[in-house]
Order: structure tokens, then sequence, then C-alpha cells
């Protein structure tokens, strides 16, 4: 058949072909492999002559003298995922060239030249550390979000869902943990700044993310720079003819590990154990025929759908190019009534106006809604409490639903006062009807992009000029729905609306220079300039007391409220930068570059205003000096160095100024009077944070670049770090002003290890990356140590305090069970009620007390060290991925096992727990007694609710196959895929998932710092693990 | 064509350079007041000098004074439940280190009165405004600030005086001597706020502060500083003014109805149903817990035992007036004091509402103003003047005064047993004694006509060690000299870092 095929185009080709007067080129087009590539389109440079290669590779194109005016001619041949190849030939009819192509893998090509801050370089020239993330890397990925796809691939940079709710935002870490202020990373996106990239993009969008992690690299973008940079380029149509790429995948989802907690039987013996103890009614025999045996953690989980397709057609001709998606996302939640959806369309245009001028636009539109429930906390965050949180709460004597229908709530038996049931099985919500009940939704709509002009004025001098936008408008509504025994929980309802609208926009303009002088000198020089102006407004409504909750009529006025809620809030900022970059190579062997940038920022007086920062870095490629060219195994061998600083301006728009409020009413005659009063207090004298960053790093290839190794030693200081430091009572209550005081150290190791390699049809490849982390606050000025993360009233886990890390954990450490009198009479005094089986504190002072001052730091919530491992193999046609991703070092406060393992209400109890608490002497010296009384005691934040953190992941499992074939447009490509995410976790965390950041309580807290609060567990909706089958279709 | 571009480009970024000037970067603080844009007119002072009032409240828990006032007093006792509000314990039992709860929380609050009087106090006179009206509000402010450190140097000694807005350096600042205080700032706020303020304040201003509020309390401090002279005229100065009166039923002063009456001097204003609270939260923090209360501040044997009886077991109305007991009405005609509610079987009153007043949910945003100073205060400071000057007569005029109203309820309350008739031997006048015995009868009175007003426990200390340790002879741990104020908050230690 095949050959059938080739006979018949051959055939045909001779048939048609005019005999004179016309000029032939063919050959055969292959990759650098000699295996043929079916996609590439080749066509003859500003005309419509083109053709696609046979099965085999073989291109023939025909030209006829009429079709030409031109003495010269140039053959493209282009292919997705490889090199556009060019050449000319002269135009002389009747001439027959033949001319064998070989394209190379884009990867490759990417690998020789990178973007870095409003440019590219090439790889060999860069001489700051950064970590490239290629498209193939992430395509295939089941993630919603791109910076998600960014976990695991580069080193140093640290990845975490705050909880596996669909939709949930995502902390990307690089280098540490520079402030107690903002450390989320700056993304540039086609040359659009954000601080948020969630919902813009689909990873099938992009073509490469480019991690700028020391201030050399990242010192170009300033201010805004000091917590890293990605770099992300989306995928742009190419010259060719059009091409349709549609992929697809769809899947279900399901939960992990669950953590096994006691049945009726078990609960009701632990329940009565207990109150033997402590002299309480134990819960009869008589009532167990009424109880039902209830698993709460699986009544809340479900198995969830998850579907994706994303559509794109692209091409080009000479002068211009476009590329036309779309795409539908949507992810059920694995526990009830959560969900998110996501439309998106992308338009990416290039047009050539003239031989040196282009203009173009990159425009990205999204609506994405999510359906949310409680995710983590306890609700003082404002969410209503995790719902997993309840799941692990209720006891499993209660039924799901009452006998009538309706979800159960405090403990119905019959013959049983309603304090008895309560005391015997709790008074914790229905987590299926809290689940069910929540009527909250956040609907975003995106707009994100840019239009940007280019002009070649001169050779190697190109003039750019961008301007970006992005429109984020959040619409989120909340019910709180009336129910329960008595209309108990949310008494009485209400309705909270709110509507905000955030507009940036950036204008770009920059002059490049490249030109090498007599052939050794590589020199380039970069100038431009940034404005940046940013608006936020919201309004928020509320209402309450709705007499009908129907769905309907939840909407503002419905409620029978007099005094209805509305505020109103707008805010701004710009940001004002001047910047340059000097880039010098001799020879290809030594390498200097430096950097500098102003920025003029509106958070702080115009005296202050005006921050410069300057990086300088040398890199030397020791493998093109002569001495180095005997040692033909090392390809490469670049040492580097650099020095730099950047700037952190993500702190309050307004520090410098004193803010006085209203609300400081009084009331005079029996009137109210309305008054105002300093409520925050502002430092003129605040300026910006600083970020300097040494970095040392070698880069090595070894065996013609089949293995390559990139290593960094970095240390990253962040001096003047705005806190607010405490001032003395005695001048007011008003918020205390920022103060340029503190003072925070990063250090560590990177290292990215690739190797590849091919044997006849088999070919893999395998990346492997680690980090470590060093992290130290080391002055905090005169401030007091901040508390944060608040775990109960007065009470908080961690403290960020001179000589730790952030948000390292602060609390009492368990030494053991006290297992006779003997044992609590010889040990520091813990407190009159203390019995045999209550938790043992350590007397870290010495004072024979157990007191507030025993308190110490016993671990971090940063992962000293943080890696992932890819091996993408193929054979023939088949492909296989792994990809293990995983943290080590960290640790966990379990605040959920304060509640069911603590032992102080009617909360069920884990099974662990349950079989292993102390019941006599030599027992346990882990688990306490089972006692309502001694819980005052056993249950105090301490060592014994913090749990290692470590984990591995098979985070993805891919499995391939590709079939090529050939239709009436053009050759094409479909590859189906069948892929695991999460498939399995090692870890010793007991809980449902180690991965997390800060709980929904952040938010309601005084001190609202993620990295200050993080790896606190209330219960935390955890990743799911989802299994798929995809298609990549490619026409 | 190319160079053409070129200098367009050029321009473009020069222009940008230029567009770039300060505007650009100037980003106004919006929907919100920056300091610098406030203190312009006199509506601005007037909403300022509102806030500096704000604080004054009970709708804010954590004005604590009573605490010190009456729990660390022999009249009173925590109350509450066990192990709630540990901290009020601490106190009540003088077990107080400096990172007490209550001292933090009457420090800051106190202090951030003071605050917001210095900095109306700073701005006022550059403030385009008619200048009568300008001088009544600084006389407000000053009067304000007064009645603030009044109550720290009570409560805390020496301290850091700030009186205007201190710049970053000055906010690290030592303690200056009490006395110092009560002279320099406290005196001089307060002979300046008599001087600007008027007599009266009525309709839409009652409840901001009189010239005789500031006279009233200017005899206050004469007195706690034994300057006895200065307290009796200060103290006449109120009296002649004809403006005040003592209302014939005592128990009106604490009753929503009859609040503002012509008895009071000064009150703080309390306003139920607004948002944010305007209201009293003592309504909650003392109510029994059957009613939605906390139980706090629980009245003692010893104070019960003060109030004088007849020989037939008749009280001084005054008691069932302050202190629910066993055997009488709570509130109403038909709900009975269950002694049970408190653990020393009294609960008080001056400060709670029945229940048809403010329902149960509500609790905490009752209405009853909290009385700093009644006129019944001032006869009783000018009798101690008069007093300790030696003039005991003319000082039993005054006494008998606040003796003969109290013993006078049975005139005019239609809820006392009996009503129509004074009981015999309730009440009667004193009519002559030694200076010391007189000082024995107004200390008394003061105890019984001003009980649970948190006025107590700053009497005593007043009085001297040995009636201190008399009064508070049931706690073991109460040491004068350590207790005669309260210790500097461990807050405050922490960042001033001149104390």
């Amino acid at each position: 058949m095949k050959r059938f095929c080739i006979c018949a185009i051959i055939i045909c080709a001779f048939l048609f072909a005019p005999k004179l007067s016309a000029q032939s080129i063919s050959g055969i087009v292959t990759d650098q492999s000699n295996v043929t590539l079916p996609g590439v389109s080749i066509y003859i440079k500003g005309t419509t002559i083109g053709t696609i290669p046979d099965i085999e590779g073989r291109y023939f194109i025909e030209i006829l003298e009429g079709d030409i005016v031109s003495d010269s001619l140039t053959l493209v041949l282009s292919c997705i995922g490889y090199t556009t190849k060019e050449f000319r030939f002269p135009f002389d009819p009747g001439l027959i060239i033949t001319r064998n192509v070989v394209l190379m893998e884009e990867a490759e090509m990417l690998a020789e030249f990178v973007v870095v801050g409003y440019g590219v370089q090439r790889e060999s020239d860069v001489t700051g550390a950064i970590s490239i993330i290629k498209l193939n890397e992430i395509t295939n990925l089941p993630v919603i979000s791109i910076d998600q796809a960014l976990q695991g691939k580069a080193a140093g940079v640290q990845v975490s869902q705050t909880t596996g709710q669909p939709g949930e935002s995502v902390k990307v870490r690089i280098r540490g943990i520079g402030t107690i202020n903002n450390n989320d990373p700056l993304y540039i996106v086609d040359g659009v700044p954000t601080k948020d990239i969630a919902g813009i993009l689909n990873t099938e969008d992009i073509e490469s993310m480019t991690v700028l992690k020391d201030a050399a690299s990242a010192a170009i973008y300033g201010s805004r720079a000091g917590n890293g940079v990605i770099i992300i380029e989306t995928k742009k149509g190419q010259e060719g003819k059009a091409r349709l790429s549609y992929n697809f995948y769809g899947g279900i989802q399901t939960h992990g590990h669950i953590t096994p907690m006691c049945n009726t039987e078990e609960y009701i013996k632990i329940f009565n154990e207990a109150a033997v103890a402590d002299g309480r009614d134990i819960i009869p025999d008589g009532i167990r025929p009424q109880l039902s045996n209830t698993n709460w953690l699986d009544e809340i989980y479900r198995t969830a759908f998850i579907q994706n397709h994303q559509l794109s057609i692209s091409g080009g001709s000479a002068n211009s190019t476009y590329l036309f998606g779309g795409g539908y996302q949507q992810q059920d939640g694995i526990i009830l009534n959560s969900a998110y959806e996501r439309i998106n369309f992308k338009i990416s245009l290039t047009s050539r106006l003239t031989e040196w001028a282009k203009v173009g636009t990159n425009l990205n539109a999204s609506y994405s809604a999510r359906d949310l429930i409680g995710g983590s906390g306890d609700g003082y965050g404002g969410n209503g409490g995790s719902v997993i949180r309840y799941a692990f709460f209720r006891t499993p004597p209660i039924p799901v639903y009452e006998k009538n229908g309706e979800y159960s709530d405090l403990p119905k038996f019959e013959g049983y006062s309603r304090s008895k049931l309560n005391t015997w099985f709790g008074d914790g919500y229905n987590p299926v009807g809290l689940a069910n009940k929540y009527d909250w939704k956040a609907d975003i709509y995106r707009m994100f992009g840019n239009v940007f002009a280019n002009f070649d004025i001169y050779e190697g001098l190109v003039f750019r000029s961008d301007l970006g936008i992005d429109l984020t408008v959040v619409e989120e509504k909340r019910f709180n729905e009336n129910w329960g025994t008595d209309g108990r929980i949310n008494s009485p309802n209400s309705l909270v609306r709110g509507s905000s609208t955030a507009f940036v926009y950036n204008w770009t303009n920059t002059l490049n220079y490249t030109r090498t002088f007599k052939e050794k000198h590589h020199t380039s020089f970069l100038i431009g300039t940034e404005a940046i102006q940013s608006d936020f407004r919201e309004q928020v409504g509320s209402d309450r007391d709705f007499p009908n909750q129907s769905p309907s009529l939840r909407y503002l006025g419905n409620g029978l409220s007099i005094s209805k809620g509305a505020s109103e809030s707008e805010y701004g900022w710009s940001l004002l930068s001047g910047f340059g970059r000097i880039n010098y190579n001799f020879d290809n062997r030594y390498l200097v570059e430096a950097v500098v940038r102003f920025d003029g920022s509106s958070r702080f007086t115009s005296d202050n205003r005006w921050g410069s920062f300057y990086s300088g870095s040398a890199g030397w490629n020791v493998h093109n000096e002569k001495f180095m060219s005997n040692f033909n195994w090392l390809s490469q061998l670049k040492p580097r160095i650099s020095i730099g600083q950047s700037g952190n301006q993500e702190i309050g728009l307004y520090n410098y100024i004193s803010i006085l409020n209203d609300d400081y009413n009084y009331p005079f005659g029996g009137n109210l009077n309305y008054g105002y009063a300093v409520e925050v207090l502002g430092n003129i004298n605040t300026t910006w944070e600083t970020t300097t960053t040494y970095d040392i790093g070698l880069d090595m290839a070894f065996f013609d670049d089949r293995l390559t190794v990139i290593t960094d030693y970095y240390w990253r200081f962040t001096d003047n770090m705005l806190i607010p430091v405490p001032l003395p009572p005695s001048v007011g209550s008003a918020s205390p002003p920022f103060v340029n005081a503190g003072k925070v150290l990063n250090r560590g190791l990177e290292c990215e290890i690739f190797w590849r390699e091919k044997v006849n049809d088999f070919k893999y490849e395998i990346r492997g990356n680690f980090a470590t982390l060093y992290n130290e606050v080391l002055s905090l000025s005169n401030g007091r140590p901040i508390a944060a993360g608040r775990i109960d009233n007065g009470v908080f886990a961690t403290l960020t305090e001179e000589g730790y890390p952030i948000g390292s954990f602060f609390m009492y450490e368990m030494e053991g069970i006290f297992q006779n009198e003997l044992d609590i009479f010889t040990h520091a005094y813990q407190g009159p009620n203390i019995k045999p089986g209550d938790v043992m504190f350590k007397d870290q002072n010495g004072d024979g007390v157990i007191n507030e001052k025993d308190r110490v730091h016993v671990g971090s919530p940063i992962p000293k060290l943080t890696y992932g491992f890819t091996a993408n193999l193929s054979w023939k046609k088949f492909d296989l991925s792994f990809f293990f991703q995983g943290v080590y070092g960290n640790k966990i406060y379990m605040q959920i096992n304060h509640d069911i393992e603590g032992f102080y209400r009617g909360f069920n109890v884990t099974k662990r727990y349950y079989d292993n608490h102390w019941t006599g002497e030599g027992s346990t010296n882990e688990y306490p007694r089972a006692s309502w009384i001694g819980a005052a005691n056993n249950k105090k934040a301490s060592t014994r609710f913090l749990e290692p953190g470590s984990y591995f992941r098979l985070k993805n499992l891919t499995l391939g196959y590709t079939f090529d074939f050939k239709e009436k447009a053009g050759n094409g490509r479909l590859r189906v895929y069948f892929s695991v995410q999460n498939l399995f976790t090692i870890t010793k965390y007991p809980g449902l998932d180690p991965e997390m950041y800060e709980s929904n309580n952040l938010r309601g807290e005084n001190v609202k710092n993620a990295d200050l609060a993080a790896g606190i567990d209330w219960g935390t909706y955890p990743i799911p693990r989802i299994y798929t089958i995809g298609i990549n279709l490619d026409l | 064509m190319k160079r053409s571009y070129f200098y367009i480009s050029t321009m473009l970024i020069i222009l940008l350079g230029l567009s770039g000037c300060k505007k650009f970067l100037d980003e106004d603080l919006m929907g919100q007041q920056s300091d610098k844009q406030f203190f312009q007119t006199a509506d601005d002072a007037e909403l300022a000098l509102t806030g500096i009032y704000n604080v004054l409240s009970f709708a804010n828990s954590d004005n604590r004074i009573w605490v010190f006032g009456d729990v660390a007093s022999d009249d009173a006792a925590k109350g509450g439940i066990p192990g709630d509000q540990a901290d009020i314990g601490l106190i009540d039992d003088f077990v107080v280190s400096t990172e007490n709860g209550n001292l933090e929380n009457v420090w800051a609050i106190y202090y951030e009165g003071v605050s917001r009087a210095n900095k109306l106090l700073d701005h006022i006179d550059n403030i385009d405004m008619d200048p009568v009206r300008r001088g009544k509000i600084k006389g407000e402010a000053k009067f304000l600030r007064a009645y603030y450190y009044y109550w720290l140097v009570n409560i805390f000694g020496d301290i850091p005086v700030h009186t205007t807005t201190p710049t970053p350096e000055e906010m690290q600042k030592p303690v200056t001597p009490i006395n110092q205080i009560f002279v320099e700032v406290i005196q001089a706020d307060l002979i300046d706020a008599a001087a600007l303020l008027s007599d009266e304040q009525t309709g839409a201003n009652l409840g901001r502060a009189t010239k005789g509020a500031a006279n009233s309390l200017l005899s206050k401090v004469y007195l706690f500083q034994k300057k006895y002279p200065q307290a009796e005229a200060k103290a006449l100065e109120v009296v002649n003014s004809g403006l005040y009166d003592l209302i014939h039923i005592y128990k009106e002063n604490f009753e929503a109805a009859t609040k503002n009456n012509s008895e009071t001097v000064f009150a703080v204003q309390h306003l139920s149903g607004q948002a944010p609270w305007l209201g009293n939260r003592l309504n909650q923090w003392f109510a029994p817990r059957v009613e939605n209360g906390y139980g706090f501040n629980v009245p003692t044997q010893s104070f019960v035992d003060a109030f004088e009886k007849t020989a037939e077991d008749i009280y001084d109305p005054r008691l069932d007036y302050t202190v629910g007991r066993e055997g009488h009405h709570w509130f109403s005609d038909t709900a009975m004091f269950n002694p049970e509610w408190s653990p020393t079987g009294y609960m008080q009153k001056k400060y709670l509402q029945p229940l048809n007043e403010v329902p149960k949910e509500l609790k905490a945003d009752g209405e009853l103003n909290y009385v700093f100073i009644r006129y019944a205060e001032v006869l009783l400071i000018l009798a101690e003047a008069l007093n300790e000057q030696g003039n005991s007569g003319e000082a039993l005029v005054y006494l008998n005064m606040i003796r003969k109203r109290a013993r006078e309820s049975y005139l005019y309350d239609k809820d006392l047993p009996g009503y129509g008739t004074i009981p015999d031997g309730l009440l009667p006048d004193v009519i002559s004694g030694s200076q010391s015995e007189v000082r024995d009868a107004i200390r008394h009175e003061r105890r019984v006509e001003l009980g649970f007003e948190f006025h107590r426990y700053f009497d005593i200390i007043r009085y001297g060690p040995d009636y201190a340790y008399e009064a508070l002879q049931d706690k073991v741990n109460f040491n004068y000299e350590k207790y005669k104020h309260f210790p500097i908050p461990q807050s405050e230690l922490d960042t001033n870092h001149e104390i």
C-alpha cells in the first residue's frame, strides 16, 4: 500500500510536470537520528509553492518559470518542535537540485538560546543562575495551573499546593523564604509582568519557562525580582501551512491515604474507658441498637471527573504568523460540592510591516468558576472550617441522615437527653451536610496580554516597545444557609457578595544592540524603560435574615436585616524604571555581564522612592580553551560567579502614611456621633527591602552533551526587611509603622543533572534536580519575635525569631508519658492534676516548673531538601515517563490530631490512638491516657503533634503510543496516552497529605504572611490521585 | 526611513522619561484619610474629638478599670466560673506579674485615649475655625486627657508622659513621678479645661465634658494629693454653681430611663443598637450566667456588711440598690435572686439592666452609662477636704446630705417595703465627732455610697497602709508598698527601653 502511494505520487509528478522551464528541488528530510519527520512543511519563501514530505521523508518541489520573478529563492523547512531551516538557491529553470535536510530538535535549539530578562541569550553565554523548563517536560501533566507544572522541575524552586481543592492557589518559593513580607516570585509572560498566573494559561500553551534564580539574572527586574523571576514564553504561530493541534485528557480522581478512625464499637469503648477514669457517665449499652456506624471520611469523598480540551490552529507566511487557541477544563473535587471549571482563549499574531518593522500581539482571555467549600483551617479565617476536619471529628454512631431524610446534626437517639447525647457523641457538624450546604462561588475573569512593535533600526540595533495589560475581575458570592438542630448553624443566615477589579498595565521599551568586533569581541547592550501602574477596586455587600433560603432568592436585598453592609475600597501603585545591561564575551571563553536597574515606586515618599539595583557576573568557558582540546569527553566546563541586588516592593502600598479611620464613634445626647482616629502609623522613612545574592556555579557537560551537570551554591541575604517593630503601648495602640530593620539569610546548594542516550530505537533521558536550603532570621532589629499560626486563643504554633528559620515551630517538647507517681514526683512540676499516663514535657530552662518559658524551637516547615526526578523513555512508538518529586526535612504541626487524639471533646479518635494509648505502666511512652481531665495537659501545643513532613511521591506516570498517519491535509501525528498523577507517596506523615501550605485561618490572623504560618494541618483537603487517558493530535 | 524610526523611538523613550515625572509615582490614599489630609476643618476637629471620647466606652471589653477599682479591693471578688479570666483572679489575689493581661489592656486603652487627645491638641491651633468653638474642643480634649492620665497614674503610679504626639525618638520615654504628673499634666489640663468648657451640655451635646466635670475631677485630684484647701475650693465651686443636685431615688442613677440626671457630673455614655457597638458590655460581664452573662466582679460579704442597718434589721436601702442577695427580687417583681449565681452569693446591679430592657442575645449591648463622678461624690470630697482642714462641723453638713438622701429613699421609692415612712434609726445624721471620727464616717460613707463605681481600691491606697492592711486583711499576698501601684505591663517594658 505504501509503495503504491509513493509510486502514484512519483508517476503523477512525472505526468503533470511541464517538460522545460521548470526547476525542481528534492531530497529527504529527517531528524538527527535519521528518523523521518512526517509533519514538516516545505515551501518556497514568499510564494505559495510548497509541499510536505512523504512517509519516507522524500520531498519534491517543482517551480515553474512563470511563478517566480526573483532570481534567488529560499527553501524553508519547518516542523513543530524542530528548528526551521532555510537555504537559498539560484532560480535557474531546468536545474535539478537535490538537498537532504536534517532538522534539529528544538529542545536542542533552545538549549542554545535561552530566554532571559528582556531578551534572549546564548546558553553558553549565561553567567547567572537560571533553570530552564521546556514544554515537553510539562505537557501531559494533568495540572490546572502552570505554576503547579513547575513542581520538581527546577532545583531551588519549591512548589506547594495550599490544599488539594480544585482551583486552589499554589505557592512558589525560589531559593527559600527571604522576608516576612511577600515571597511570591514575579512572572513575566510574553513580556508582561504579573504576580499571579492562575488561570491565564494552560500547560499546552507554554513554549518554555526560565527561572531566574540569582540576583545577576534577575536584577534586570529590579525591585520586583527579590523573590526570583519566572519568564514564560508561550507558543506562537510558525511560518508554514496551517496546523491544527488538539489535546485532550479525561479521567477520574480518587482520594489517597485515609487516616483510620475508630468505628462505633471502638469509639464507645475508649469513651467509656475515659468516662470511668474521669468519673463520668458511660455510654449505656442500651443505646447501642439505635447507633449507626458511619465512616465520615468515606462519606465526604467521591470519585470525581476531570477533563481538558485544548485546540489550537497556527501557521503563517513569511510576513505574518498566527495562533488561535481555546480550551476547556473541568475538574470536580474529590470532596462533595467542590469543583473548578475554566474556558480560555488565546490569540497570538505577528505581522512584518516592512523589512525592519514587525508588530504583534499575544492575548489570553479566560473565565474560571470555582465551587468552594472549606478546604483548610477551623473557620477562624472565615471559610466555615474545613469539611475534612468535621469528617474527622464526627463520631461514627451518628447517621448521615435522619429518618426524615434531612442531614443529621446533633445526635438524636430516643430515650436520652440532648445534653447527655452531646457529651457522648459530640456536637461537631455533619460534614456531608456542611459540604453540600456550601453555596460559595467565585468567578474569575482575566484578560492578559500585550501588543508590541519591533524595529530593526540598524544592523544589530533593535528597538522594541511592549504595551501589556493584566485585568482580573473576581465575583464572589457566599450564602451561609441556616440549618441544623433548631437552626443552630449559621444563625441567622447571611449573604456576602464581593466584586473586585484589578487592572495593571505596563509599557516597556527596550533598545538592544548586539555586535561582534574583530570576530572575538562579542558585545551586547540593552537599555530600557518600563512604566507599570495598577489599580484595584472592590465592593462588598452583605445581607442577612433571609426569610426564604431558596437559591433563587439568595440575592442582596432579600434579607430582613435593617443594617445591610456595603463597603468599598480602592488602591493603586505604580512603578517607573530605567535599566541597562552589558554583556561582553571574548572569544566565547571569557564572559562578563553587568546589570543596573533604577526603580521608582509609589509605595515610598518622594525622598525614598528611587532605588538602584546592580549586579555583575562572570563566567569562563574553560572547555573552549586550547589546553582543553584533548579532553574530548568533556564538552562543557564553565565556572560562573555572580553578585547582585534586587528588591522587594511587594509591601504595604501606603506604609509611609498614617491612616485615620472612622468607626470611633460616641453617643452624645442619645445620638450616635461619628469619630475618627489614627489606626495605622506611617513611617515616611520606609524604603526598599533589598536582596543580595552571591552565587557560584559550575556548568559541566560530558560525552558530547549526553550528560549535563549544573551546580550552584548561593548565599541570599535580605536586608532592610520591612517589619512592624512594636511600639511602646504608651504611644497609643495604632498599628506600628513598618521599619526597615530585619535581615534574613537563605543559602543552599542546587544541582541539576541531565542524561540522555539513544540505543537504536530506544531513547531515554533522565533529569534530576535537588536543592538544599538553610534559612535563618539574622536580625529583627529591636523587634520582638513574631508569633504566628494561631492554633488557639493566645496560642501560636510558630515564632519567627532571630537565629531560627522564618515560621519556625515553637512549643513544648514532649519527653514521654508519666508512667507512675514517682515519675511525676521526680519530674519538673507540671500542675496539680497530673496523673500517670499524662504527657511529660521537657523542663528546658531547668527551673523545676513547666511553664510558657519551656517552649523551644522544635523544627521548621521549610524543607531542608527538595528534589525532583524525571525519566523519559521511548522505544519505537512507545513512550513512558516517570516523574518523582519530594521534600525532606520539614515538619508539619498536626493541629487536627490535637482534636482527634487530644481527647478533650466529643470527637472521634484515630485508630492509632485507640490501639496505642496508655493503659498502664510501661504500655506506651507516646500516646497519653484517655481522659478529658488529663487532656488539659496532654493536648498542649507540643511536639506530640509535630510530625515529619518529608515525602517522596510518584507525581506522574505516563505511557503513550504515537501513530503517524497521513491524510488529505498533510501528515499528522496522534499520540494516545494513559497517565496517573500522584500514584503513590512514601511518607511518615500520618495525615491525609503532607503537601500543604498556609491554612485558611491566615485570613483571620493579625500576621497575614503565609510563610510565618505554613505547615499547620487543621485537616486539609488532600491532593487527588488522577487517572487520565489523553490524546495529542497534530495535523 | 529607518533613521526616522530611530528618531521616533528615541523620542518615545525620552517622552516616557518625561512622563515619568513625579506625578506618575504619586498614588494617593483612596477611600481613607491620611493624617495629612485630616485636621483641616472644624468638622475634622469634631470628628477627632469624638474619637477621643470613643476610648471612654465600656463597649470595649478590654476597658478593665473595674478590675483594679473593685476586684482588687475588699468590695469585690473575681466571680465568674473558676479558671475563666484567670488574670483577673490573680489581681484579686495579688499575684500580679507584668504579663497580666488586665495591666496590658488598661494601659493600652488609656494611653490610646491620651494619644488621640495629643494628636488633636497638636493640630487644633492650625485649623482655621471659629475660636470659640476651638476653645470648647480644646477644653474637652484636655479634660479627656486628664481623665485618662487620672486612671493611669492611679493604677500604675510613675509612668511615661506624652503631651504631644511623640517622634520616633521620643517614643522611648522614661517614667515621670506620679506627683509631677498630677501637677504638671492632670491639674494643668483640668485648670485649662475648666476655663474653656461650658457650664452645661444639653440636648444633642449631653454627655460632653462640662466646667463642672473639670472642676470636680480637679477637686478629686487635689484631694488625692492631700491639697485640701484647693480641693475644697474646687468642690465648692461645683456646689455653688447650682447646676447639680442629689436626686431623690439613689437607684435612678443606675437606670436607663433616668441616666444623665442632675446628679451626673460626668458619665461615660453608652447607646445600644449601634454598629460598631457603643453599648455597655459590663451588662454582660457582670450579669449571671443564666442571663447570658459572665458573672464577674461580685460583692464580698465584707462589702455587704459595711451597710448600716437599724435595730429592726432594716438595711441602708443602698445595699439592695447595689447588690443582689438571697431572698430579694432580681430586677422584677417575680424573679428572685439566686445566690448560686455567684461564688460569694451576691451580685452587683449598678451596670445591669433587666432582660426586658436588653434581651439575652444582646446582653453585651447595654444602655447604662458609667457615672464617673456623681454630685454625691463632690459633696463627699468637700466633706473630706473640710474635715482634713479641721473643719469637721462643716464637713458633717455635706456628709449628712448624702445620708439624708439615702434614708429618704423611703419617702420617694414606691418599690421599697414600707414606703412612705423612714424606718426608725435608719441612717441617722452624724451629729458630731472628732476629726478622726468624722474621717471614719466619711470613709464609710464613700464606701457604701460609691460602691462598685470603681473607686474603692484607690481610696484604700490613698488612706494609707494602716487602712489598707486592715481592709485587705483577707488578701495574704497584699503588700502596700508593692501594690500601691500595679506594675507597668511587660509589653511596655519590652518596647520602651527607657524604663
